[in-house]
């Protein structure tokens, strides 16, 4: 019997970030301050991509960093701040200036639309936003944001979200094999139904493992291969944020982050260091500097 | 007589309302704190739940984020969103929620949207999140708000989440699954919601305040009964276990 040839989806993170085009839409992973893709974020800033609408429930850092960078023109999300450290202050300043678009949703919904598009379903009901102003009030999808209808079957009030089928699924995992096989530890988040609405699937992972080992605990597989079409492993993607069971959130560059964010001219300056001043991740990753990455480093058995 | 700060005084005031055996959703800051010190004190069989997808957390240190790895390490289960925020909340099983806001009218309903209008607006704030969705499902809902004119108005800028909407059968209409607001808890005072109309009603002022203080700080007619009591101060011991819930005084602040 012969061994069959697996194929190798591995690409850089430029390659990757190559293959999105302008006007594209993202499905964009992580969840909180968990497992965001931030170096796809960075990448797609250094390639001055425009006007990307971007669907997630709520990223935080890099949702900032790409309607900072004039990236994204439209938001579809639930959630923009830092958490415990406050305000968005770059979506806020794109807001109030028109250069971005947000189309308020709440967590749950945005999971149903993924939800939705991975069933290949046109829309999802869900019992939330009724009575409220997210009902009544939308952007440029108007009256397609989304419907409240009276159910076919029991005649109880209903929202309805339209389904999301974007070109690009874009998710951090821990793990991967060079198939595609991706394993994510801790939470979930809404990954599950994120990775499998996209057109196409770039699984980001901080590790490259063999299918074996993926063998041996296929339940952690959380994405089968099936579903990824490129695969780009770089340690650290989540910086400053957390990747549950490898890194802690770099706290100090967070809230340093968030202070030069509170004006144009501090954002710039964190834009023009941090990610246009640099070659590429590990060109960032210098420049936070090793030291500094080791400490972050998860320890046992508490995965930060 | 014990000494403590507002925040102390707040997280304590907030945890009387978690009930043994109760599931809470208690985010992040003064309500996971509130959460924890009721799960030590007189409610040890509630279930602490975070909406991103920890199921009975435990943390030994306090999280950042509803996502925070500190919220794994000894909790029983790690999933998701449509887990959390789906099966268990639309499910119909939780049974308290904490909600902060920006905007709160004499409803109890809540803007976390927008300050000005819509169309052009002042400041872009966090939005919804998970917050409509705990507002519409939660079986009971508690407010933490800061007392300030500008933040009880008789017109919300946006209205984000539901709280009892337009009065007596609003809630009905939209077969929410959860009960709305049953207490909103500020610097100055307790307010809940008299029953027959659905609007906020004066419930305990803290010891400092008066009347007058509260109603002046109030945009819109607040109800307020003949007989007012005084919110109960912290216990020696509340303080206590708060401080080794968060010895950093990440949340309590540096202080204390």
């Amino acid at each position: 019997m012969t061994e069959a040839e697996v194929e190798d989806k591995r690409i850089t993170l430029a390659e990757a970030a190559k293959k999105v085009s302008d006007e594209d839409t993202l499905f964009w992973g992580g969840f909180g301050y968990q497992r965001p893709p931030i170096a796809f974020s960075h990448e797609l800033v250094r390639q001055k991509k425009r006007n990307l609408t971007v669907y997630t429930c709520g990223s935080e850092v890099d949702l900032e960093i790409m309607a900072g960078a004039g990236v994204v023109y439209r938001y579809e999300i639930a959630f923009s701040a830092i958490e415990a450290l406050g305000l968005s202050n770059n979506i806020r300043r794109r807001v109030s200036e028109g250069a971005l678009q947000v189309e308020d949703y709440t967590n749950l919904a945005m999971a149903m639309r993924f939800l939705g598009g991975a069933l290949n379903v046109p829309f999802m009901p869900l019992r939330s936003m009724m009575g409220t102003d997210m009902v009544r009030l939308s952007r440029y999808r108007g009256d397609d944001k989304l419907k409240v209808i009276d159910c076919p079957f029991t005649g109880e009030k209903l929202t309805v979200v339209p389904s999301l089928k974007p070109d690009f699924s874009i998710v951090h995992v821990q793990r991967v094999d060079k198939t595609g096989n991706a394993q994510i530890d801790g939470i979930v988040g809404e990954d599950i139904e994120g990775s499998r609405c996209g057109k196409k699937l770039i699984v980001l992972a901080e590790e490259i493992i063999d299918e074996e080992e993926v063998r041996t605990r296929p339940d952690q597989t959380k994405i089968p291969a099936m579903y990824v079409d490129h695969v780009v492993v770089l340690p650290f993607i989540a910086h400053p944020m957390m990747c549950h069971g490898y890194y802690d959130y770099d706290l100090e560059h967070l809230m340093m982050f968030h202070k030069l964010t509170q004006t144009e001219e501090g954002w710039q300056e964190y834009l023009n260091g941090y990610i246009l001043g640099v070659e590429d991740h590990y060109g960032y990753l210098d420049l936070v500097g090793w030291p500094r990455l080791q400490q972050l480093k998860a320890k046992k058995p508490w995965g930060y | 007589m014990v000494e403590y700060s507002k925040t102390e005084f707040l997280i304590a005031c907030a945890s009387s309302h978690v009930r043994d055996g109760e599931n809470v959703f208690g985010g992040t800051g003064m309500p996971l704190l509130a959460a924890l010190l009721a799960k030590q004190t007189h409610a040890p069989r509630s279930n602490l739940i975070s909406e991103a997808g920890f199921i009975d957390a435990r943390p030994r240190e306090v999280p950042l984020s509803v996502a925070d790895t500190r919220y794994y390490y000894g909790c029983s289960a790690s999933l998701g969103l449509i887990e959390t925020l789906g099966f268990l909340l639309q499910g119909g099983r939780i049974d308290v929620g904490f909600l902060g806001a920006a905007q709160i009218d004499e409803y109890g309903n809540l803007n976390t949207s927008y300050i000005g209008p819509y169309d052009k607006p002042k400041v872009k704030l966090p939005g919804s999140g998970g917050g409509n969705d705990i507002a519409s499902s939660a079986k009971r809902l508690i407010i933490m708000m800061s007392h300030d004119k500008r933040k009880f108005v008789k017109d919300l800028d946006y209205m984000t989440s539901p709280g009892h909407l337009e009065g007596p059968g609003s809630r009905e209409k939209w077969s929410m699954v959860g009960n709305g607001p049953e207490v909103v808890i500020t610097d100055m005072c307790q307010m809940d919601f008299e029953p027959e109309t659905l609007k906020i009603r004066l419930k305990s002022v803290h010891p400092g305040y008066t009347v007058q203080q509260i109603v002046d700080n109030v945009m819109f007619d607040l109800l307020v009964p003949d007989e007012i009591p005084a919110t109960a101060e912290p216990s020696q011991e509340q303080l206590d276990i708060m401080h080794k819930l968060d010895p950093k005084g990440i949340y309590l602040g540096k202080g204390a």
